[in-house]
């Protein structure tokens, strides 16, 4: 064998990036010869717990761990989400879901969209929603996993995430990666000790007197950016022309009558305000922009958008929405707030970790570090900050609201490239083209499109070649299918409890 | 959208659509806009003078066209019948790494994954401290191939059958002639005639109608330009430019000529190269297709043909002819409202068969960007970018074969082994030097086994395997390949032969005769 293999790796920061890395790692690396994984972390320092909404693709994170489902929400308190729904956004007074999974069906290999628009255009008044399970599913509080094994029941169209406490998700990682051998160091850490030459980081001395050598670097300092930015002075790209929220509100408060699986997002006079329902509480949250609205202000609109009474006293953040111009510098790879942010629009946090524990799987350096491989790591992470960034914009752009001087502001920015095409594209006939590696898919596009009002000038051609009233038959159809499914489903509640996914009910009460 | 918009859009529809050109590109595209934009109101028309020659691009294609084929409806056994048609495993390159050096660029997969880690990243590992054989060994199209044999694997085959991906190899004149008979059942009208003039409006500079000798003209609102390499309204009428390739893909002649089969036809499409180019070999049912490419710098007409000559099986049915190319591509697939598809739209060298690949997609992508009479430029650039990918995606790919060999026998393939490549190509075989990672881009045509099936057979090793395949115990990795290599053997050796499939599955065009002579042209 040769001897090149990485030894010894250090995670630095454990919040909830730091314990999925250490999960992750050592879950696949564990068995790799010769490597030790250490974690060094302080109690004294806090840790953000960022998204407790997630995305899908959250599921297989999981299951490549070789997590029990059932285990993960009892230990996590987590619910089932089966999209998000946008109030205000559009205009005040106006609600859509953005789904997971997909709507309808595709029909003579055109997207479902068109036959929905053409079935409009023939005077169907069906609201694009009533097309898809998940979001039908979500309004009636009912969950059932999907069922890819019968392609043909609209089940088979479901996809789902988790809306969990990050702060238990960590606490849950940390205990799994040091069963698998991670070993946790407590320290601050106050000096960083760098290669003369290179520049590469070897050591970091902590307040202790205790010095950590190591190999591989993941810096998940949070927004600190300890090793990537502050040592090795890799430089933030600031996007708040595009997203100019910089400041964010949370307070977690009871439950109130509400239960649906679903993530609620309202639009406020000067950012927005997160609702996610856990088993034991809904968390809350507003997104702001200073220049807007004075912190005092912001706070007060969140306490007076509370469903239950409150459980803890409010906690203020300040952030800017963009990256670290490379993730991937030397031998340090950023992960969480330490590589980047954007605001949780979308839930997209902890899939940017999964996403870049996966890529740096696949790109796993030796001891050489490959500049090919870095490259690629880094290509491909802007990339895909950029294929959200330009989605979050979208929600943006895509508005009525001129009640307040945000919304006028955000109504008029300017597109990045990416989206002003898609729109174009869009507004001319319909048409929704995703890369394919993008996370958002044609279905969340058409989701946030048609739900904030932007009209398509057209639809496919293709859509023609199915006579009008065998169009219409098929749309009632799906309907009714749809409907009749949700109607056998069980609730969220019955499921977890039958499933032994509820915590204790106790818990419940617990603040 | 309001009514008057929805009655406005519907007056834009395109209603009448010209394809100039009755080549495989032209009844490809008939067959398939006859089908699929046929909703009553809209004609299809195609211009065609049997007095030009089709050159009859690609006999070999790549499994795509199963999807093509499912498109148009095809029955596939009637399919290889009406087309003298054969199936197609893999590519086998013969010389090209080294003299005397074999290897196959097979459908389908390498082995299995373990714990997520690639197949050929346990392969290159054990490879690195004992005998796994060659990678072929656990491919069951590479096998199959090498043994001529197939079955059509089904929804119901049992593992490992579905890993068998397979193409097909057709005489292109009998597909265009087959396609032509579903498109004019299907509505499309035919117009016989040599093209003398194309309309254009004045202010728009689009093409208005095509202006035939017998002074009929045919008007259209879309024109489907398949006139081949006369590219006769792309290039001719709208003066759309050609982006020359040569100096990555120097050849520019070839020499086809068919030659009687001398045994059953084996499942593969040969390439063999020479000193200044390479030899087809492609098995049809009636006869074999063969021809060499060349690189004029390099040798004469003369001996490129005597070269084909001497490394024929059997003596030619006709006399050859020489075809003369420049690699590249049309600038702009679309502009104004003119498509063009084939080699009106650029060629590359048949070395991994994708000519009738590239007309099947641009058709699938029309249809999919299918435009009203206003022509959106958004659509079109969207085409066109997409166009513009697949080709420097196929670029690659190809050069890629010439960049990686061992060869300098020649003033030519001292050439391409020193010559500079893309940036693209050359970040894809850094990052394949470094540890035999391999990706693929966006929509890519050819994946990782396409990519490990050349690198390797043209013994471009990497420096090292995957540092996170060391996370798997050696022990087992060893026993779980011997076992899949000897499951592959075995799957691979119960397969009838190629042309006893043919036979039993009806898809045999004539009988016991073998109509060498009459299918002679």
């Amino acid at each position: 064998m040769r001897d090149d293999l990485i030894r010894k790796v250090v995670i630095v920061g454990g919040g909830t990036s730091g314990w999925m890395a250490a999960a992750a790692l050592a879950k696949i690396l564990g068995a790799m010869p010769g490597l030790s994984i250490e974690l060094v972390e302080s109690e004294a320092i806090g840790t953000v717990g960022v998204g407790e909404a997630t995305v899908p693709p959250i599921v297989l994170f999981n299951s490549m761990l070789g997590l029990d489902e059932m285990e993960f929400m009892r230990e996590t308190h987590a619910t089932y989400k089966l999209g998000i729904e946008f109030v205000d956004w559009a205009r005040i007074g106006h609600r859509y879901c953005h789904p997971f999974g997909s709507y309808g069906l595709d029909m003579l290999g055109i997207d479902f969209l068109h036959h929905w628009l053409k079935g409009r255009e023939l005077g169907d008044t069906s609201a694009f929603d009533e097309y898809s399970i998940a979001t039908m599913a979500a309004n009636a509080n009912k969950f059932f996993p999907p069922t890819p094994e019968q392609p043909k029941s609209p089940l088979a169209k479901l996809a789902y995430a988790y809306q969990f406490d990050a702060g238990l998700y960590a606490r849950y990682l940390r205990r799994y990666a040091e069963q698998r051998g991670v070993g946790r160091i407590e320290g601050r850490i106050v000096e960083v000790e760098q290669h003369p030459e290179s520049g590469f980081i070897t050591a970091l001395r902590l307040d202790n007197g205790k010095r950590v050598e190591g190999e591989l670097f993941i810096d998940c300092s949070g927004f600190r950016s300890l090793l990537l930015g502050q040592t090795l002075g890799v430089p933030f790209v600031d996007w708040s022309k595009w997203l100019p929220n910089d400041r964010a509100v949370a307070i977690p408060c009871k439950l109130g009558p509400d239960r649906k699986p679903i993530t609620r997002s309202t639009a406020r006079s000067s950012g927005w305000q997160w609702n996610i329902p856990l088993q034991h509480r809904v968390g809350n949250g507003h997104v702001y922009c200073s220049a807007y609205i004075s912190d005092d202000e912001a706070t007060e609109v969140l306490l007076a958008n509370l469903e239950a009474e409150p459980l803890a006293s409010p906690n203020q953040l300040r952030f800017l929405a963009g990256h670290r111009a490379k993730a991937w510098d030397k031998n340090v790879v950023a992960l969480g707030l330490a590589g980047g942010f954007l605001e949780p629009l979308e839930s997209t946090s902890i899939h940017l970790v999964q996403t870049g524990i996966a890529r740096l799987m696949t790109l796993f350096p030796t001891r050489d570090f490959g500049e090919r491989e870095i490259e690629r790591y880094n290509r491909e992470t802007v990339q895909q900050y950029v294929d959200i960034r330009d989605f979050l914009v979208l929600h943006y752009c895509a508005t009525e609201r001129d009640d307040s001087e945000y919304w006028n502001y955000c109504r008029n920015i300017e597109p990045p490239e990416g989206l002003a095409e898609k729109l174009a594209m869009y507004r001319s006939s319909g048409r929704v083209f995703g890369d394919q590696k993008e996370l958002f898919t044609e279905t969340s596009w058409e989701a946030v499109l048609i739900g904030q009002g932007i009209a398509p000038g057209g639809y496919h051609p293709v859509a023609d070649l199915l006579p009008d009233d065998e169009t219409l038959r098929r749309l009632a159809s799906i309907r009714g299918t749809i409907a009749q499914t949700v109607a056998q489903m069980p609730t969220q509640e019955q499921f977890l409890e039958s499933n032994g996914g509820a915590i204790d009910p106790a818990m419940r009460m617990f603040a | 959208m309001d009514d008057s918009d929805s009655a406005a859009a519907a007056n834009h529809d395109i209603e009448r659509v010209v394809i100039v050109g009755g080549g495989t590109a032209g009844w490809m595209a008939g067959a398939a806009l006859s089908r699929f934009l046929n909703n009553g109101r809209r004609q299809i028309h195609l211009v065609e003078s049997d007095a030009i020659g089709t050159i009859g691009v690609g006999e070999a294609t790549i499994p795509p066209i199963l999807a093509f084929n499912a498109l148009l409806d095809l029955n596939e056994n009637e399919f290889l019948r009406e087309t003298q048609g054969t199936i197609k495993l893999a590519i086998e390159f013969v010389n090209w790494g080294r003299q005397g050096d074999r290897y196959f660029h097979p459908f389908g997969v390498y082995g299995q994954d373990l714990h997520g880690i690639s197949f050929h990243q346990l392969w290159l590992r054990e490879r690195g401290r004992g005998d796994p054989g060659p990678i072929s060994d656990y491919c069951l199209s590479a096998l199959a191939a090498a043994d001529g044999r197939f079955a059509r694997p089904s929804r119901e085959s049992r593992a490992p059958l579905p890993e068998m991906k397979y193409a097909f190899h057709f005489d292109a004149s009998l597909y265009a002639k087959y396609l032509r008979g579903r498109a004019e059942r299907q509505g499309l009208q035919r117009h016989e005639g040599r093209i003398v003039q194309v309309h254009r409006d004045p202010e728009s500079g689009d093409v208005t109608a095509v202006e035939l000798e017998s002074g009929e003209r045919i008007a259209g609102d879309l024109f489907i330009d398949c006139s081949g390499f006369r590219a006769l309204l792309i290039g001719e009428t709208l003066g759309v430019g050609y982006e020359d390739w040569s100096r990555w893909l120097p050849v520019d002649r070839a020499i086809p000529v068919p030659t009687p089969n001398v045994g059953p036809p084996d499942p593969f499409t040969r390439s063999t190269a020479h000193g200044a180019g390479w030899q087809w070999r492609i098995p049809l049912q009636h006869r074999t297709g063969n021809g060499h490419v060349y690189c004029s710098e390099f040798i004469g007409d003369d001996e490129a043909e005597h070269v084909l000559r001497a490394n024929l099986e059997a003596e030619p049915f006709a006399d050859p002819r020489v075809i003369r190319f420049t690699t590249g591509r049309r600038k702009q697939s679309w502009s104004h409202n003119v498509v063009c598809l084939g080699l009106s739209s650029g060629f590359l060298e048949p070395l991994e068969s994708t000519s009738i690949h590239l007309v099947q997609n641009g058709i699938q992508r029309l249809l999919a960007l299918f435009p009203d009479r206003k022509i959106s430029p958004l659509e079109r650039d969207e085409y066109n970018r997409g166009m513009k990918d697949l080709y420097e995606d196929i670029r690659d790919f190809i050069i890629l074969h010439y960049k990686a060999t061992q060869r300098d026998d020649t003033p030519f393939w001292r050439y391409v082994r020193d010559m500079p490549i893309p940036e693209t190509l050359e970040r894809k075989i850094g990052l394949w030097k470094l540890h035999g990672r391999l990706f693929r881009e966006g929509f890519e045509l050819f994946g990782p086994v396409s990519w490990i099936a050349v690198m390797l057979g043209q013994n471009i090793l990497p420096d090292r395997h995957d540092p996170i395949a060391d996370t798997l115990d050696e022990g087992k990795v060893a026993m779980a390949m011997t076992e899949m290599r000897e499951r592959y053997r075995a799957a691979a050796a119960a397969l009838p032969k190629h042309e006893e499939f043919l036979r039993a599955a009806g898809a045999w065009a004539a009988g016991d005769v073998r109509p060498q002579a009459a299918a002679a042209r």
